[in-house]
């Protein structure tokens, strides 16, 4: 038994678990910065968001350790029912009291529970069963509906609770199928919707006008007008400059992109005029610049970035944030979704480029070492997690630095909330489980 | 073996783009751009202004003549008044919703907006704050400034002291016009008298505290101080219970004292009736009183008469000053004698006045009409008019080294320069050669068209007191820490020299003992005073007396003006005895007491007062 603890850790890759506990200590001083306001003992661990941190942080180290004990291949055959155990509680979640509007929580006393944060694991797991599975092949349409099927269920309970959020995370699979075998034009068109998107809401939330010769049109026209010409004279270099035998082949997804392109902003346009409710609009028109919201949903963002760029080159310094404290609570949800602001506030820029260097080694890492697997599982598992975190990191930073509309989701390490914690904390160890036996056995 | 392996960099290379574009987005609003980090100033920064205490004012004994009250001022701040609490609020302040709203309107109007706090209840006194004070905390939206205003604990002296109101918007922008940025809207100013003079010392320094505040605009924590500097102190050399006894004896009664140390200048008292307390210049009903005696009071209780009228003709004090000249001028002697000869000006009847001494005892205005003219008909020439211009333009230059028809330079604002009559004011009324001295004899008895104020007849009886010389009369005795007496230090001489003074000083305490001024005798002390009758056509005559004692030692010269109060020696007289009386024994006889009581319940405010 000795013996055995002692090679696993010996296997173990340390760069992965340091940038790991790095990111955890330095999520954790955040957090108790944010909060700390003089210290006292009797409060510390109860009664205190970084005292409960703590305790979370412990228990999920507490698990780590117990996880790089037992066998990867129990793991692996566990992935289903651990699958099904989430699906349920998922269900189970919708029927409890709503906190904030959200069915999202089983509360114990001071204590809280989100299983939509467990499923994160549970899913990477299935999805990576799914796909290493001896007879499927991804090229398979069963096979690709499977993962269709087993990706949306959550995603579907999750809209239900509802938490547009972490639903959002769910599209970070694609990257998982890509590096699998979904073909590069589903990046590509997500890509090219995300871009046509983008022109046409700034259109619409700017009002934009334009002319053609002296008729005034409105953005969006003027848009489809100039993508359609774009596309007349890409298929004029078809027509003329591609080989015959290419020609017909390029045409065809000229046309689709064509459609696509000129139904998304067709389509924007209705959906912003009827489907997109004032406060939507409001949040696009703060997040183009078109206008300035101070008091009412521009809020948010106006007081997190006047935190962020308030940090300045070095920051405030530690215990020193005055917009982001609690005590303070310029910056609302600081504690959640809005904690990057304390880092920025106290640490500068110079502690967001470690806090970003940091971060992006942990995501390459773990790519690193998935790729370096001959099991398939551990392997779609790896890039399963690192899709997980590169997406809240994301959407997270984008959104506290203005470049996204707010939407609420943690940013893994460092927000609270203990269910978040323990599945990211949970997920590495378990990716670093299954890396540590990659030469014992092959799955 | 994995077709798909390459795939790996496409999705590293994602990663990595995401990373870059978050640096520079940080790099610009963190390090770039310092807009961001101005708007988290604005945020999190609060400076709030710390009120300095206004400087206090002492007597020349230390008593406390202008203390302060604190007062405060209730503000609303618009956008953080809740509806909920509106009910509360009408029911602290005792008005109704529709007030209320009203309130509310007007504070987010115009220059009001409605993030910026207004005020909305001015002067409360400690006594209603304390009641309201602990409900006042729970409503958002509502909150109490302490402000400094005035408290006079003896009442007295209101004019010298003047007053201070809060700073319109006329005076707020010229300061501010004049790179003086002390005052915010709401503050007091000194608007008059010492407040006025000595505005710059007395308001002190503003200080102010910047913290941080919490979303909510709660005070979290300091982030530096600079504490206020309290307004200097100053001492004056009033005398309180003179200047007390001085408001007593011209209650009812419209007129001025003013009474000075000789030998330092130093005024003792300045009472300008009829005055008012000067505790309705404060607090809430400033404006109602204000108003009151501004607009509702044909006796005008708010002028310094002292100071500010300069209108009075001196009567026949002014005969002292004619004989000095004379005398210095050598055109009469001190034996020189005249007739009483009623037949160019009037007279009452009394002994032959066969020296200067007797004249002055008996204020013979035939005597001082044949003095006037030796001193305008000095010149040798035959044409009157040019003789008459050449000796009154002489005179005037004399006249005027006895402090007249300029300001004297007291430290109060608003000095009146009074008026000597010279050649170019008469060539403009008469015409050139068109007056001679025969146009211009009633200015040798001090009428005609002689203007001095209250405060130039004191200064006169100082200069005879003091043989020759006046120190500029002040009220300032100290200022902590600041050195502003040097300029009240010099002596000014009059033209007349110190030998001439003599006969002038007995005949004016032979006027006390055995002439026109003998109600201003006081036992065991010698007096020299010098009575003057003012004539008022239609009306009865205004009373005035000049006046300083000990005969030897002149410790007060003092002046004394009764409008309508008939002759010099039956009011004017008795008022100046008894307020050297009780500066220079410290106290009243019986007698004096007696005679105080029925002087201050005397009313002479009408014209016609019949006695």
């Amino acid at each position: 038994m000795k013996y055995r603890n002692l090679s696993i850790w010996k296997n173990v890759d340390k760069p992965l678990f340091l940038f790991y506990f790095i990111l955890s200590i330095i999520g954790y001083l955040v957090m108790y910065s944010s909060n700390y306001n003089g210290f006292e003992i009797q409060d510390f661990l109860w009664n205190t968001n970084y005292g409960k941190q703590l305790i979370w942080l412990i228990l999920t180290f507490f698990f780590g350790v117990f996880i790089l004990l037992i066998d990867g291949n129990f793991i692996k055959n566990s992935s289903y029912f651990i699958y099904g155990i989430v699906i349920l509680l998922l269900v189970i979640v919708l029927f409890m009291p709503p906190i904030k509007g959200a069915t999202s929580w089983f509360y114990f006393s001071s204590f809280s529970i989100q299983p939509s944060e467990f499923i994160k694991l549970g899913l990477s797991l299935a999805l990576a069963k799914l796909l290493s599975d001896v007879g499927s092949k991804f090229q398979d349409f069963r096979t690709k509906l499977k993962a269709f099927l087993l990706i949306v269920t959550p995603a579907i309970l999750i809209a239900i609770q509802p938490d547009p959020g972490t639903m959002l995370v769910f599209s970070c699979f694609v990257f998982v199928l890509y590096r699998e075998g979904l073909s590069g034009n589903f990046l590509l068109i997500g890509l090219f919707t995300i871009l046509i998107a983008i022109v046409g809401i700034f259109l619409k939330a700017s009002n934009s006008v334009f002319f053609i010769g002296s008729n005034a049109v409105s953005g969006n026209l003027f848009f489809g007008f100039i993508l359609c010409i774009g596309f007349l004279f890409s298929f004029l270099i078809i027509r003329y400059f591609v080989l015959p035998r290419f020609r017909k082949q390029k045409i065809r997804s000229l046309i689709f992109i064509s459609v696509l392109g000129l139904s998304i902003s067709g389509g924007i346009n209705i959906v912003y005029d009827t489907i997109f409710k004032e406060r939507h609009r409001t949040r696009f028109q703060i997040m183009f610049g078109v206008k300035e919201d101070r008091k009412g949903a521009g809020y948010n963002i106006y007081q997190s970035l006047s935190a962020v760029g308030s940090g300045k080159i070095f920051g405030k310094g530690f215990l020193k944030g005055t917009l982001s404290n609690d005590k303070f609570k310029h910056v609302p949800e600081q504690n959640t979704d809005f904690i990057f602001c304390v880092l920025a506030e106290e640490w500068g820029f110079s502690g967001c480029m470690v806090f970003i260097i940091l971060y992006i080694s942990l995501l390459v890492r773990m790519i690193m070492v998935a790729e370096r697997q001959r099991s398939k599982f551990t392997r779609i598992y790896g890039y399963c997690v690192s899709g997980i975190l590169f997406f809240h990191f994301m959407i997270n930073i984008a959104m506290v630095i203005g470049l996204a509309p707010v939407i609420g989701i943690p940013l893994p390490f460092f927000s609270k909330g203990g269910s978040a914690i323990l599945t990211f904390g949970l997920m590495i160890f378990i990716l670093l489980r299954l890396d540590a036996e990659r030469k014992v056995v092959l799955r | 073996m994995d077709p798909y392996k390459n795939r790996r960099w496409v999705i590293i290379l994602i990663i990595i783009s995401i990373g870059l574009i978050f640096s520079f987005r940080l790099f610009y609003v963190q390090v770039i751009n310092h807009e961001w980090s101005h708007r988290a100033a604005k945020i999190s920064l609060k400076t709030e202004n710390l009120q300095p205490p206004r400087g206090f004012i002492y007597d020349r004994n230390n008593k406390l003549l202008v203390g302060a009250e604190t007062v405060y001022d209730i503000f609303i701040l618009p956008i953080a008044i809740k509806e909920k609490d509106t009910s509360l609020i009408c029911n602290l302040f005792d008005m109704s919703k529709l007030d209320f709203k009203k309130v509310l309107e007007n504070a987010s109007t115009g220059y009001n907006v409605p993030y910026k706090p207004s005020v909305f209840i001015k002067s409360m006194t400690q006594l209603e704050h304390a009641k309201i004070s602990p409900f006042i905390g729970k409503i958002s939206g509502v909150f109490a400034e302490a402000k400094i205003d005035r408290g006079y604990p003896l009442s007295i002296a209101s004019h010298l002291l003047g007053y201070i109101r809060r700073i319109d918007e006329n005076q707020f922008q010229n300061t501010r016009a004049n790179g003086d940025f002390f005052y915010t809207k709401n503050d007091f100013i000194g608007i008059t008298g010492l407040e006025k003079q000595y505005e710059l010392l007395l308001r002190g320094q503003r200080g102010n505290i910047n913290y941080l505040k919490d979303y909510a605009g709660n005070k979290i924590k300091t982030v530096n101080k600079i504490p206020a500097q309290p307004g200097k102190s100053l001492q004056i050399t009033l005398d309180a219970n003179l200047q007390k006894l001085g408001e007593k004896l011209m209650a009812h009664k419209i007129g001025s004292i003013v009474a000075i140390e000789p030998s330092s200048g130093e005024i003792l008292a300045m009472v300008s009736a009829p005055s008012y307390n000067p505790s309705l210049l404060t607090g809430k009903n400033f404006s109602k009183e204000f108003e009151r005696l501004k607009q509702n009071d044909s006796l005008k209780p708010l002028i310094n008469r002292p100071v500010y009228n300069d209108k009075y003709r001196p009567g026949s004090i002014f005969k002292l000053v004619q004989a000095l000249i004379a005398l210095e001028d050598g055109v009469i002697t001190s034996n020189t004698g005249f007739s009483c000869n009623k037949n160019i000006i009037g007279c009452h009847n009394h002994e032959r006045p066969n020296n200067l001494l007797k004249a002055i005892k008996h204020s013979c205005n035939p005597y001082f009409f044949q003095v006037y003219k030796r001193l305008i008909m000095k010149g040798k020439g035959k044409n009157i008019f040019e003789i008459s211009r050449e000796g009154l333009g002489n005179w005037e230059k004399k006249i005027k080294t006895f402090g007249f028809g300029s300001t004297l330079g007291i430290d109060l604002p608003d000095e009146k320069s009074g008026f000597v009559p010279n050649v170019s004011f008469y060539d403009q009324w008469y015409g050139k050669k068109r007056w001679a001295f025969s146009t211009i004899y009633s200015n040798s008895i001090g009428e005609g068209e002689i203007g001095v104020s209250p405060i130039q007849m004191a200064n006169l009886a100082a200069i005879i007191a003091n043989k020759g010389y006046y120190f500029t009369p002040h009220i300032i005795k100290e200022i902590e820490e600041e050195n502003i007496k040097e300029k009240f230090k010099t002596k000014h001489y009059s033209c007349v020299d110190a030998k001439h003074f003599d006969v002038i000083i007995d005949a004016m305490n032979e006027v006390v003992n055995n002439g026109t001024g003998r109600n201003a005798r006081i036992d065991s002390i010698e007096v020299c005073g010098k009575t003057g009758t003012v004539e008022n056509k239609n009306f009865n005559d205004h009373s005035v007396f000049i006046s300083f004692a000990p005969m030897n030692q002149p410790k007060i010269a003092i002046a004394v003006y009764v409008e309508f109060g008939t002759w010099g020696s039956k009011w004017a007289a008795p008022v100046a005895s008894l307020m050297m009386e009780n500066y220079l024994n410290g106290f009243l006889s019986n007698k004096s007491k007696i005679k105080a009581a029925k002087i201050q319940s005397e009313v002479i405010l009408n014209k016609n007062t019949k006695f």
